[in-house]
């Protein structure tokens, strides 16, 4: 028996690319083309690109319709691939969720983000091919073919399934997993702050202790009573994992300041999921959708792993 | 010989030992909106603790503010409820004669007491808490006066407690179906049951045990309801897991019956909304829909 098929059934899913640029000209040429196809077919375009190379865009295209922007972290220091990854999922989401067709995504590298080693674009790619594994995007990302550091042409194609030369779409047999990139090169950890305002162990029957310490940090500072409730519920959820997954005591610090609280959890446990919380979880699922739920609460989220243990950065703004 | 009663709302003078803070103000507002209801004025000595029996009675649909402002509930400040367990017993003894009195003259048909008089274990005015309890004895005996003694456990020491309870001919057992300091079930009817406090890592697998068993009751009745109704108005904190296990359970429920949640807190509802509860053909979300908005229900 034929079973046949429409093609709508066959959806799109995440389609990840990346491609190479000798020059701002020949970076334009091949973006054109591009967001030029996808317009043309009704599809919107979502642009995550420096500023002068989006200006230069919009101005070969002739118009802003059908372009949004992408939001973009603001700094190296706070950068977090993972928080990236995850954000760019959730607009993703919203914007193929409205217009319910697929979505075109171009990406520049900006070596603004590159941090010490450049590590963060890896890290970056490995999370998007989780984050957005379910969603009907083509994403197509740019690198200079000569970057500052090593890591990044490393990176980008051991990330990207797909290589894109000369317009055309091909294999690209040095892809590897996410799981495996961050085997090789682990999330790295964020940068030192000082001692924190608090500082506690707990266990799992100590997770309302956790709550109180964060709901009072909470009060000092001007969040509303909803925002406050979600961000204890965010910190509960990622210290429940540790004590339930990592070690049977964790460790809870708390630093208050103008950038908004940050809350660290630390275990002395291992991750079987180096990156948790990227996916929407399944809804049959029990297990998952506390960081997921967290990832979206959280101004920014992120895990890394080093000899003594897993830990979690969260920082959330009123 | 100290009587057990379960039913607290028409105690002369009694003496309860709530096992954790959620019984203390189950307990009380129990007390308090019984005393309401008959025409008494409830006078309440607050050591810190009036907010919480506040926030329970709103959970329980009392009317609150009504009752502060036509003066049938008083809630004496904590500086003054720590002024009067340093005063001379006679001074006491008159003091609450005084408020009875004063009570009838103004048209109530009585008065009770409650409140939180751990200060009286300090014996500032150097009366101790057995002598101040029976000041309160001989006045119940004189007059329209209802006394609820609390000896918690957080607040008062194991000897205290004994020493007290002795002295009490009545006491108030209210039995739970579970309580652990964080989260306190109770049964409230017929396939119904309270649950009130935080459900987190901790405790959540007594919420799928309660379910299993209300639901197990409830099929092998045939007089039972087909709705399982969860009172959720005093539970202040559900973890992600605690939503999905309430999500799934309803989901696995047999299609002649519902899993219903009544007076759901807006912090609960969103994470049961975040959870999938909408999406669940058998669980009935009923969000909580306050009379009163200035007395915190978080």
């Amino acid at each position: 028996m034929r079973i046949e098929t429409t093609r709508s059934a066959a959806a799109v899913r995440l389609q990840h690319a990346a491609a190479f640029h000798g020059s701002d000209s020949d970076l334009l040429d091949q973006l054109v083309p591009l967001a030029d196809t996808a317009l043309r077919a009704g599809e919107a375009v979502a642009l995550a690109l420096r500023p002068a190379t989006e200006q230069a865009l919009v101005e070969r295209l002739g118009s802003t319709t059908g372009l949004a922007r992408l939001h973009q972290p603001e700094s190296a220091d706070t950068a977090s691939g993972q928080t990236a990854a995850g954000r760019r999922a959730m607009e993703l989401r919203e914007i193929t969720s409205t217009t319910g067709a697929p979505v075109t995504v171009l990406a520049e590298h900006t070596s603004r983000l590159d941090g010490v080693d450049g590590g963060f674009w890896t890290e970056l790619d490995a999370a998007l091919n989780v984050a957005l594994a379910e969603l009907p995007v083509r994403v197509t990302c740019f690198f200079p073919e000569l970057p500052l550091h090593l890591e990044i042409l490393d990176g980008a194609h051991r990330n990207h399934p797909l290589l894109l030369r000369a317009g055309q779409l091909r294999h690209n047999p040095q892809h590897i997993g996410p799981r495996e990139v961050l085997t090789t090169r682990p999330a790295p950890p964020p940068v030192l702050l000082g001692p924190p305002d608090l500082r506690m162990e707990f266990s799992a029957w100590q997770l309302h202790e956790v709550r109180t310490a964060v709901e009072q940090a909470l009060e000092a500072a001007d969040y509303g009573r909803e925002r406050a409730e979600d961000v204890v519920l965010a910190v509960n959820e990622v210290a429940t994992n540790a004590v339930e997954h990592g070690t049977p005591e964790a460790r809870l610090s708390i630093w208050t300041g103008p950038g908004g609280l940050v809350c660290e959890i630390d275990d002395g446990g291992t991750l079987r999921d180096p990156l948790p919380g990227l996916q929407a979880p399944h809804p049959a699922e029990a297990r998952g959708r506390g960081v997921w739920i967290a990832r979206q609460v959280c101004d920014s989220l992120h895990v890394w792993v080093d000899a003594r243990g897993t830990h979690v950065r969260m920082r959330a703004t009123p | 010989m100290t009587r057990t009663v379960d039913d607290g709302r028409s105690v002369a003078h009694a003496c309860a030992v709530p096992v954790s803070d959620e019984q203390l103000w189950e307990m009380t507002a129990e007390f308090v909106a019984a005393g309401l209801n008959r025409g008494e004025q409830v006078v309440y000595f607050d050591d810190g603790t009036a907010d919480h029996v506040l926030e329970r009675l709103t959970d329980d649909c009392v009317a609150v503010s009504p009752s502060i402002e036509d003066g049938s509930l008083a809630i004496v400040p904590p500086d003054a409820t720590r002024t009067t367990l340093r005063s001379p017993l006679l001074a006491v003894a008159e003091i609450v004669s005084a408020t009875v009195d004063g009570a009838v003259a103004q048209g109530f048909s009585g008065v009770r007491l409650t409140g939180q008089f751990n200060y009286a274990l300090q014996r500032a005015g150097g009366v101790s808490l057995a002598e101040y309890d029976a000041v309160f004895d001989d006045v119940t005996r004189e007059r329209p006066v209802r006394v609820l003694c609390l000896y918690d456990r957080r607040r008062f020491p194991e000897g205290a407690i004994d020493e007290m309870r002795a002295r009490h001919h009545t006491e108030l057992v209210v039995p739970a179906i579970y309580d652990d300091g964080l989260l306190r079930i109770t049964g409230t009817g017929p396939a119904t049951a309270r649950v009130a406090g935080e459900v987190d890592h901790s405790n959540r697998p007594r919420i799928r045990r309660l379910l299993e068993a209300t639901l197990d009751e409830a099929l092998r009745s045939h007089a039972a309801p087909t709705d399982i109704t969860l009172d959720l108005s005093s539970l202040r904190f559900l973890d992600v897991a605690g939503a999905v296990s309430l999500v799934h359970a309803a989901e696995e429920f047999p299609s002649s019956h519902r899993l219903v949640l009544a007076g759901v807190r807006p912090r609960v509802l969103r994470v049961l909304d975040r959870c999938g509860a909408p999406f669940a053909a058998q669980l009935v979300v009923r969000p909580r829909t306050d009379v009163e908005s200035g007395v915190g229900a978080r």
